[in-house]
């Protein structure tokens, strides 16, 4: 057996459920049966030998994914959790050099899963927690301040052109998610949450990660944003949205909150010499 | 390569999350950081914020954990290109990486998997190794890992191919002398003719580390203290290597910062003790 059989041969053995042992017991792979490809003793018999790594393997990644999910695994619980990772590494096996990268399609291989059935917003869940992550370790990049947004002339405002940070992200749910992982983060109790159309921002600030549901106005006005409409644009669709006589404060307040959370990163063209803050 | 390329850093422990804020806070006394490369492979945000904190304090080495030198798929070019993109921003003493694979069909174990010692893969992995140092552009170290298998296949000893493919690769070596300790009792050999086997001139870093005691074998687990029996043998590696950077790793059930930094004084004490008792090279090269 060359090289590249048998570190094909070893990569089936230790990815199987229940590793090596099922495979060297069930159907010893020809031409080389584990036993005469790696050696046994009176200690450890090459199957158990192979089975080391086998564990090894599942338990890296279900510790791992654990880490990442905290409020999935808080849902479904400890042996629904380990059943969920084995069903998923077979489907969805590690490819990138990173583990980090490892639980990337959980979300979406969940969709699917018959746990779905019984938590029908496992799913949505997972994804939120993932891109809690994706925004940690997005780029970095330097964002427009409230003072660089003031220093500009007030008639130059209608044709400005935003984009958001690239560490945010929007989040389209089904179901208000973000309750039960705030309940698991903060060590309550989660309960089943409530089955509502949703929009959930999630970004990062000094380092730090949030999340928070949107209004369904905020939810266009960055819609529209990240489109790269301009700010009058962006004004008209929250006035069209908006009751009463607030618009303009209400204007105000969502622009001042964008700015103070740090989720705008640049202006357009004509504002690009303008001081700006730096910022990750 | 020649071993006075290397700095001489002194006595260092892993860069680990749970000490980030102590460290960058404290700035407490430390010759060196040695930190995980995979783990500062992102886009941005607070790992490379601290490894810039870091970085501005202290040396740093890079060691890696998927290199996969030892795979028969092609060298992964993207990783490699990270690699060296990090390695410019962050300016490490070294980049090291480990014998073995990690990755086969373009599918990753995240483990360290042993090879088959033979003179086929000492020319597999050394033109390997000689490509990735053309691309970083700077001499690479490469580990001995801990194995908890061997193949009916290898025609030499784990000191044999790794002096073997160090010498055709013209690379240096990572000796981590509980990996030897521990791949000694699995596979029952004498970890001091593995270290008095090794060519003195390669040895750039020593690793210390704990280990977990299953009875039937022992497991590379880098959650315990270092036992003494690997103290001993670190010792042992003083007396032949002589004075080599020395780090000590410690990734699960991570202690205070205060443990690590007291393993690393032990360390300190205990190669400084040999050396004045005996010096360098008081065991012979075999």
């Amino acid at each position: 057996m060359n090289l590249p059989e048998l570190q094909t041969l070893l990569y089936q053995l230790i990815t199987t459920p229940e590793g090596a042992k099922r495979i060297g017991n069930e159907r010893r792979p020809a031409p080389g049966r584990i036993e005469t490809l790696v050696r046994g003793d009176q200690r450890l018999s090459a199957i158990e030998r192979v089975n080391i790594y086998a564990d090894a393997y599942f338990y890296r990644l279900l510790d791992c994914l654990y880490e990442e999910f905290p409020a999935t695994f808080a849902v479904v619980g400890s042996d629904n959790f380990a059943a969920l990772v084995r069903d998923y590494l077979l489907a969805c096996p590690p490819t990138e050099p990173s583990i980090f990268y490892a639980g990337r399609y959980l979300d979406s291989f969940l969709r699917n899963h018959p746990l779905a059935k019984r938590w029908p917003f496992i799913s949505e869940l997972a994804r939120l927690e993932r891109a809690i992550l994706d925004v940690f370790h997005a780029a970095d990049t330097s964002t427009l301040s409230d003072e660089a947004m003031r220093a500009i002339p007030s008639e130059q405002w209608p044709a400005i052109k935003f984009e958001t940070h690239p560490a945010v992200e929007i989040l389209r749910n089904e179901w208000r998610v973000a309750d039960v992982l705030c309940a698991v983060e903060s060590g309550r109790g989660w309960s089943q949450p409530a089955h509502q159309k949703t929009a959930v921002l999630v970004w990062r600030q000094d380092a730090q990660v949030n999340y928070r549901d949107l209004e369904d106005m905020e939810t266009r006005a960055l819609a529209l944003l990240s489109e790269g409409a301009s700010f009058a644009a962006i004004c008209e669709a929250i006035a069209a949205l908006a009751t009463g006589s607030d618009q303009v404060p209400l204007i105000g307040r969502l622009l001042a909150r964008w700015l103070g959370d740090g989720i705008i990163v640049r202006a357009d063209a004509m504002l690009t010499t303008s001081p700006i803050t730096s910022r990750i | 390569m020649n071993r006075s390329d290397f700095a001489p850093l002194g006595f260092g422990v892993g860069l680990r999350r749970p000490h980030y804020i102590y460290i960058l806070d404290e700035q407490p006394l430390m010759d060196w950081f040695e930190v995980i490369s995979e783990n500062f492979m992102v886009e941005g945000g607070r790992p490379l914020e601290v490894l810039e904190g870091v970085r501005s304090q202290y040396p740093i080495v890079m060691h890696g954990v998927s290199l996969s030198i030892g795979s028969t798929d092609p060298l992964n070019i993207g990783y490699l290109r990270q690699l060296a993109t990090i390695a410019r921003r962050f300016e490490p003493a070294w980049i090291s990486d480990h014998l073995c694979w990690t990755s086969v069909g373009g599918r990753n174990l995240h483990d360290l998997l042993p090879l088959p010692y033979t003179e086929e893969t000492v020319r597999h992995v050394a033109a390997r190794i000689r490509q990735v140092q053309d691309i970083l552009e700077r001499t690479i170290l490469i580990e001995n890992v801990s194995s908890y298998m061997e193949f009916s296949s290898s025609r030499l000893s784990e000191w044999e191919f790794l002096s073997a493919v160090a010498e055709k690769a013209d690379c240096g070596i990572l000796l981590d002398i509980n990996n030897i300790f521990v791949s000694a009792f699995n596979h029952r050999f004498d970890p001091v003719c593995y270290i008095d086997s090794v060519p003195p001139g390669r040895v750039v870093q020593f690793h210390l580390a704990g280990h977990s005691d299953h009875g039937t074998y022992l497991l590379d687990t880098h959650d315990h203290p270092i036992r003494p029996e690997v103290w001993t043998l670190y010792e042992h590696a003083v007396r032949r290597f002589g004075r080599v950077p020395t780090l000590i790793e410690w990734d699960d059930n991570i202690p205070e910062f205060e443990v690590l930094a007291a393993a690393a004084d032990e360390a300190r004490r205990r190669c400084e003790s040999v050396l004045s008792r005996e010096g360098p090279g008081a065991v012979e090269c075999t």
